[in-house]
């Protein structure tokens, strides 16, 4: 007997102790990742993740915190009340740390991608496609740092992956080191990106399932804008804008999409947001989304302006959307009548279930309401980021600053080529560069591009200024200041590392 | 109180004979006999002194674990038997003949000394004495448990020991609660006891951030009348032995044994009723009525130039441009408001029609008895619970059978098996938008009655909050669970050498759990068009269901001896595996089902559906010493390694050390003379244990999926999901516990007294990083919360004659809890809010307790003067709006002005507990309460904010509200109709101080006036539970209700009050008889 129970109890010894060493049942362990051509995909897949709440940011940050929304108090709180009013407390804001953390942990998969692909690329025996996926990577990076760039001003630098005590000696970079970053990383897209998509792939084809990954152009596209942000006026902070004059550097890349023959004008306003006519002349680069994935990848920005109780009146299933963000009286009065732009983009009223008419207005631009999704914020629309109007406009942007070009031909004849497919005339001479982004206002209203428009123009304190004074009845905005054209660093930041970061300007 | 058998009269009982020991040599004869208390508890160690008055043939024997002992003895006689045992009386025998071949029996019901301090208490792998305990050890008195309808065990710790806190968070019956001991040390880690029931360490309960125990609670299904007595572990000397799962305290629950002697049949029944113990008061319908006009009319002038007050529904219908029938709720009141009897409107008390008087019952019928080769305890018990509001409640149906085989004079064989299986209905109460909160916000004006308010084909009164009637969703939800649990332990006992007994026990806890949810579309969807359009598109069905299996082998040794009359030893060694394994599955609609009536997935359009398991194991060797120089001088100490799967490669394994000493001083020859003083001890402990719960691969970098989206296509896609940490290590406490323990005046008054500080470090905490690493937390030990506090007990027998005795006893628990450091030099973290920025309200801040509440406060309501005189405003306050402190004297108020305004533990717990016994009436009362701490309500802050809509209705205080300078109200409530929004501040911070009288019970023993032969006692009594009571929770039902998640994060698990539901007080007739 005492025998058996030694014996059973070397047997339960000898049995258990390896087995502290277990592996999960249910999940994937990075110990192996990164060991061939598809581990690579995936890993910059990944990145790509970060970009799906791209236009909500859009919406949250820069359309609602424009003069296109007058989205003030309803009586219930909303994240949306401070950025609208411009509340002095935004650090701790929602909308503030998604921004930074999504933009970040974006960076941190691009660079994980780029330091395996330096360290074991050679598992990519495609050399096409490591050089893709690495200017890929490097284009998404340069493309989050941009956001940051515009929402923050300065931002820490971070090009490698990094453990927690290394980013707690990373401070802000001024602004001018990150747009070097961004600039040398979209230029190796320019240059190593395929130009266009096609049935076979090569060095400059993507195959047509890799619609939606940017093109050369695309990488073209942003810098030009980078360049025109820089190029802004500095408002005497440490924002987007640096002052410098490279707009002719803009207008060639522009020019050189426009040249390129990929991308058209197309003749309907509406067509280039149709459900049915994704991957339009038009996109020169968009954010894809499909709808009924699950994990889904579906787009939540459509039905975030558009308050709940407009799809229950429609009997669609509600979106999230909350309460209502009206349209500003100002943006609403700025259309001429007969544009046709306005009744695609603003949706004037309802009446609810219970017989309540909501006479306020609100923008449903993506908005199909057949396409409504069953599954709450699962549209499949994607988002334009940049289409060829807006590259027509950017480069007539560029001439009115002195790029090369004439008014007649690259000002005003874009300008009225716009204003003829609203349903406008097309006699407009000798635009200025305040009408420019009036029409700007109107064909990009829901696109998300109004407060970046308003920053770059050089317009902006003389316009939210007067906007507030004569929109804010209900006396809720605070006083605009030009501390107020960037954002706060969010408190959680600044609480992990105290005296790292200063905060900005005008933020407490 | 217990049945109480006529034990008055000596209780020695006839020969028998029995033919299994005839094999007995000729000339000898055997002895045998069983040794308890008079509550039936059998005593341990007792010495039996057996005298050959003839012939001064001495021999001894003592009792083992079960109150057995034999002997064998020449035969003749006549022989005297003396049993002692320390704290009881002793008792004599006289005068009897063994003949030869025999065996003789004795059964001996001892009487325990008055005030005895020397009742056994189950340790950690053992029992002990108490007289020799060095550690902090609390026993609860299980007496009481029979006769109060508690439908789980933890209910049953409310009140009963100094250290204990039980948070009864949920009113939903048959729903596991909250424990602590101790305070809560950790931050991300859980604070839950380990429970150990009959030697069997169960797995840990791990509460999810929103306060509920998704996964199981070791207490599920346990039945409270198998339960014979109950330890808790409090400092670390005596959890040590625990290792990695002692830090937050140890549970030992003990079930019934059988006992040598003739079966003993017990039946119990009791029922009665219940119902809340409070309502919330809100607004009327003529006083929601009174405030919708008054904002209606506030929002109709403010909308524009031109309008009035006094303007008619058809003028502001003609200035709005609206149809002859059209109306704008925002601008127009109802015209029915003013009319005679509403013109038809319903006023509904929403309350009165979801709540109502449930019923309970529970009926037990057990049988324990042995004959000392075979013992037995077996138990079936069934209890019914009705919730307090509609369609709630909780059913269970348990066996237990404990047996105990004696296969020959070293070897014994243990099986315990106890299956049961529950039903637990909760259409889905408590918590954040569900039925509840609805309940207390719904409009109090309706055009229909309760349960046909905007569901099914009956349309919605437009003045009123969009939702579904919360009564309906009563009746037409589902929300079931069922839970099947087997709990089995198989052990073997073998005597290897005199005193060396080597043990090996090998336990399965299975729980399969299955969880239906369904909501039909008549009740989910707001709209009536919708309801109309598409029947069944809102319709949502689910079935969860998990299988948890705990697998635990241990193995010990224990040899217990006594050296010359002087030194006691005890020494253990041993060695456990213990994995937990944990299945779980979810399937649930998609798109809404094909058809109505059909509740199950079938019916469904689609199905989405996953399951995933996960697994972990712990090895561990421990050892103790014990040693006790007569009685006197006391010294333990112990040791534990455990080793863990959850843990880095370079830290799987931690050592677990604890000491301790005692110092009985009244055996000194200098206190023997001090009368009064019966016992005096001192006790001094030192110990570290560990916490190790956090996810089963938080070590391992795992990948996370993130898909994205390529022409049209979800594509795969992958990435490094956390920061990994193969440092990662045990969450230590180490804990240093003083205490007394004394005796008064012929033990009368007895009572202990500890001091503990338990220093908590190595936390495991979701360190915030910086986002520039990519992740905004990583799992780290850093950061430290210390914990200390006193600890009172105190019992007094106050009377103590034959007919009538009085026994009083109190305890009290004064506790503080510090965060003393975090990670990296950091001061704060503000913890997030799931709510949103606005709702943000706790903070872990060095220095203060952990989750303290960080708000603005609240210092009245603004006057124009005050305005006037340029005080801070929160964004574009006017007259009538709420007042807050400018803390940081900006000018301006703003989140930078929150202030630490509370925390949400109690300092001081406290509990009364007497009994009365006249002749053959028994009155027994428990009153228990805290105070110090504070409950900050998201339910408080979601009926009662600034800015609401007159849809909803609000809390009873808005009747005072400031309406203008000249009716500005009760001075703290702002005006209906605001310019501003809220912020978190001190208007939802209540008080969570309360007093309760938990249970009153008269008894009456009908023993004697049965006169049934085959009755041995019987016992009527009548109960009333959380009869009386208050607390200062205005905003909620209960304040210490946890049903929320708060902060939204995992890091930061904090659960709170979205609508939880009252506590109920019930009434309970009932019988115990035993045959």
């Amino acid at each position: 007997m005492r025998n058996i129970l030694i014996l059973l109890a070397i047997f339960i010894i000898a049995s258990c102790k390896t087995d502290l060493d277990l592996q999960p049942v249910s999940s994937v362990t990075t110990d192996n990742f990164f060991a061939n051509s598809n581990d690579f995909v995936q890993g910059t897949n990944a990145i790509y993740n970060d970009l799906l709440r791209y236009p909500d940011r859009l919406y949250n940050l820069s359309e609602t915190r424009s003069d296109n929304l007058y989205a003030v108090s309803d009586g219930g709180v909303r994240d949306w009340e401070g950025v609208n009013d411009f509340y002095n407390d935004l650090s701790t804001n929602a909308y503030m740390s998604e921004a930074w953390v999504t933009n970040y942990n974006g960076i941190f998969r691009a660079n994980l991608v780029l330091e395996n692909l330096a360290d074991r690329g050679n598992l990519v025996t495609d050399t096409i496609l490591r050089t893709r996926l690495q200017a890929e990577a490097k284009f998404l990076r340069a493309f989050f740092y941009f956001d940051l760039v515009r929402l923050f001003g300065k931002v820490p630098l971070i090009d490698k992956t990094v453990l927690a005590a290394e980013a707690a000696t990373i401070g802000r970079s001024p602004v001018s080191d990150i747009y070097d970053l961004i600039i040398s990383d979209l230029k190796y897209a320019a240059d190593h990106l395929p130009s266009t998509n096609g049935t076979t792939s090569s060095a400059d084809t993507y195959a047509t399932a890799d619609r939606g990954r940017p093109t050369k152009y695309a990488a073209k596209g942003i810098l030009a804008l980078v360049y025109m942000t820089r190029s802004a006026p500095t408002y005497s902070m440490e924002g987007p804008g640096l002052g410098l004059n490279e707009w002719q550097q803009a207008a060639d890349l522009l020019n050189e999409i426009i040249n390129s023959g990929n991308y058209a004008f197309l003749t309907s306003f509406t067509d280039i947001f149709s459900y049915s006519n994704e991957y339009n002349k038009e996109v020169v680069y968009n954010i894809d989304y499909t709808s009924g994935a699950s994990p889904s990848v579906g787009a939540s920005y459509p039905g975030i302006l558009v308050p709940d109780t407009y799809f229950s009146a429609i009997s669609k299933n509600t979106q999230g959307g909350l309460t209502i963000r009206p349209v500003s009286t100002d943006l609403l009065n700025s259309f001429e009548a007969g544009d046709i732009r306005k009744t695609f983009t603003i949706q004037t009223g309802y009446t609810n279930t219970n017989g309540q008419v909501e006479t306020r207005s609100f923008l449903k631009k993506y908005v199909d309401i057949t396409k409504v999704p069953t599954v709450t914020q699962d549209w499949s629309i994607n988002f334009i980021v940049l289409r060829y109007t807006d590259v027509l406009l950017l480069k007539a942007e560029c001439v009115l600053h002195g790029a090369s070009g004439s008014q007649g031909a690259d000002v005003d004849a874009i300008v009225n080529q716009v204003r003829v497919r609203a349903g406008l005339t097309g006699d407009k001479a000798n635009v200025t560069l305040a009408e420019l982004m009036e029409e700007r206002r109107k064909e990009f209203a829901a696109e998300g591009t109004r407060w970046h428009d308003l920053v770059r123009s050089g317009l902006i304190i003389s316009i939210i200024s007067a906007w507030i004074t004569s929109e804010d009845v209900q006396n809720k905005i605070q006083t605009f200041t030009p501390d107020y054209i960037i954002y706060p660093v969010p408190k959680s930041q600044l609480d992990i590392a105290p005296g790292l970061y200063t905060q900005n300007n005008g933020y407490n | 109180m217990k049945c109480k058998q006529p034990w008055t009269r000596a209780s020695m009982i006839a020969l028998i004979f029995l033919p299994l020991w005839t094999f007995a040599q000729t000339k000898m004869s055997d002895v045998k006999g069983i040794v308890h208390s008079e509550d039936n508890h059998p005593v341990i160690g007792a010495t039996i002194v057996i005298r050959n008055t003839q012939s001064n043939f001495t021999t001894g024997a003592k009792t083992d674990t079960a109150g057995l002992f034999y002997a064998s003895v020449p035969a003749g006689g006549p022989y005297h038997f003396t049993i002692t045992s320390i704290g009881f009386e002793p008792k004599n025998y006289s005068g009897y003949q063994l003949r030869p071949g025999t065996t003789f029996t004795l059964d001996v019901s001892l009487k325990a000394a008055v005030g005895s301090l020397d009742q056994v208490v189950v340790v950690g792998y053992g029992t002990q004495r108490k007289s020799s305990l060095t550690g902090a050890v609390a026993s609860l008195n299980t007496e009481n448990l029979q006769q109060r309808p508690v439908t789980r065990v933890d209910q049953a710790l409310i009140g009963q020991m100094a250290g204990i806190s039980v948070k009864q968070t949920t009113g939903t019956p048959g729903k596991a609660f909250s424990v602590q001991v101790r305070g809560a040390a950790s931050i991300s880690a859980g604070n839950e006891p380990l429970y150990v029931i009959d030697g069997f360490p169960l797995s840990t309960a791990a509460p999810g951030s929103a306060g509920s125990f998704g996964s199981g609670n070791p207490l599920d299904n346990i039945n409270p009348d198998d339960i014979e007595s109950i330890q808790v572990l409090k400092d670390a000397a005596s959890s040590a032995i625990y290792g990695s799962r002692g830090g937050n305290g140890v549970v030992l629950i003990t079930t019934k044994r059988g006992k040598t002697g003739k079966a003993e049949i017990s039946f119990n029944a009791n029922a009665g009723y219940s119902k809340a113990v409070k309502k919330l008061d809100v607004l009327s319908g003529k006083e929601w009525i009174d405030r919708a006009t008054e904002m209606i009319n506030q929002q109709w002038v403010k909308s524009g130039a031109n309008r009035t007050a006094a303007q008619s529904n058809d003028e502001r219908r003609t200035l709005l441009g609206l149809p002859a029938s059209g109306i704008d709720i925002n601008y127009m009141t109802d015209d029915r408001w003013t009319q005679p009897n509403y013109g038809g409107l319903k006023f509904i008390d929403w309350q009165d029609e979801a709540f109502r008087q449930a019923a309970l019952q529970n009926y037990q019928l057990s049988a324990r008895g042995g004959t000392g080769t075979l013992n037995y305890f077996l138990s079936g018990n069934y209890t019914k619970t009705d919730g307090l509001v509609k369609k709630t409640d909780y059913t269970l149906y348990s066996v237990r059978a404990n047996f105990e085989v004696k296969a020959n004079d070293r070897l014994k064989l243990g099986l315990n098996i106890n299956p049961s299986y529950s039903i637990t209905n909760d259409p889905g109460v408590e918590g954040k938008d569900n039925i509840l909160h609805q309940l207390v916000s719904a409009t109090p004006v309706q055009l229909f009655d309760a349960e046909n308010v905007n569901v099914f084909t009956y349309d919605r009164y437009p003045w009123a909050v969009s939702n579904n009637s919360p009564v309906a969703k009563l009746l037409y939800f589902i929300g079931a669970t069922r839970r099947f649990r087997t709990l089995t332990s198989l052990y073997g006992d073998y005597e290897i050498i005199k005193d060396l007994h080597f043990k090996t026990t090998v336990n399965l806890d299975n729980t399969d759990n299955t969880s239906k949810t369904y909501q039909p579309n008549g009740v989910t969807v707001s709209s009536y068009s919708t309801r109309l359009a598409s029947p069944n598109a809102g319709t949502y069905g689910a079935l969860s269901q998990y299988r948890r299996q705990t697998f635990v082998n241990e193995n010990t040794f224990n040899y217990n001896h006594n050296f010359g009359q002087a030194h006691d030893v005890s020494l253990l060694a041993g060695f456990s595996y213990n994995s937990d394994y944990l299945y779980a599955n979810l399937e649930r609609s998609s798109g809404g089902f094909n058809y109505s009536n059909i509740t199950t997935l079938n019916g469904a359009v689609a199905i989405t559906g996953n399951s995933t398991e996960t697994q972990n194991k712990l090895l561990s060797f421990f050892g103790r010493t014990q040693y006790a120089y007569k009685g006197k001088y006391l010294l333990s100490a112990s040791l534990r390694r455990d080793g863990s799967s959850r843990f880095g490669n370079n830290t799987k394994w931690a050592l677990f050390p604890a000491a301790s000493v005692g110092w009985n001083i009244t055996d000194e020859p200098f206190l023997r003379n001090v009368k009064p003083l019966n016992n005096l001890k001192l006790r001094v402990s030192y110990g570290e244990t560990g916490n190790y719960n956090i996810g089963d691969y938080a070590s391992i970098a795992l990948l996370t999926a993130a898909n994205a989206s390529l022409n049209n296509t979800s594509v795969a896609g992958q990435t490094q999901g956390s920061i990994v940490n193969p440092d990662l290590t045990w969450e230590k406490s180490q804990t240093i516990d003083g205490g007394i323990d004394f005796g008064l005046f012929n033990n009368r008054l007895t009572g202990s007294i500890d001091y503990y500080n338990k220093i908590t470090s190595s936390l495991l905490l979701n360190v915030p990083i910086l986002a520039t690493t990519g992740f905004q937390t990583y799992l780290s030990n850093a950061g430290r919360v210390k914990n200390n506090g006193w600890e009172f007990e105190l019992n007094a027998k106050v009377i103590n004659t034959k007919d009538f005795s009085w026994n009083l006893g109190g305890n009290l628990t004064l506790t503080k809890n510090k965060l003393v450091a975090l990670p990296n030099g950091q001061t704060q973290i503000v913890i997030p809010s799931s709510l949103g920025d606005a709702a943000v309200h706790s903070i872990l801040k060095v220095g203060e307790p952990i989750y303290s509440i960080y708000v603005l406060k609240r210092t009245g309501v603004l006057s124009q003067e005050d305005i006037d005189k340029g005080v801070p405003l929160y964004t574009s306050e006017t007259a009538g709006d709420p007042k807050y402190f400018d803390a940081n004297g900006d000018g301006v108020i703003n989140s930078s002005d929150r202030v630490i305004a509370g925390k949400p533990s109690p300092d001081k717990i406290w509990g009364i507990n007497s009994t009365f016994r006249y002749k053959n009436f028994d009155f027994a009362f428990l009153v228990q309460g805290q105070s110090g701490g504070t409950i900050y309500s998201l339910l408080g802050r979601a009926i009662n904010r600034v800015g609401m809509s007159s849809l909803e209705n609000t809390l009873g205080i808005m009747r005072d509200r400031w309406r203008s300078a000249e009716e500005p109200g009760n001075g703290i409530t702002s005006k209906a109709v605001t310019s501003t929004t809220y912020i978190a501040n001190t208007d939802w911070l209540y008080s969570s101080n309360y007093w309760r009288v938990r249970s009153i019970t008269l008894g009456y023993n009908l023993g004697k006036a049965l006169k049934a032969k085959q009755i041995n006692a019987a016992r009527i009594y009548i109960t009333a539970e959380n009869y009386f009571g208050h607390d200062r929770y205005y905003g909620g039902f209960n304040p210490e209700a946890a049903n929320t998640d708060v902060s939204g994060s995992t890091s930061f698990p904090e659960a709170g009050d979205y609508g939880g539901l009252p506590l109920p007080k019930s009434l309970i007739l009932g019988l115990n008889i035993t045959f």
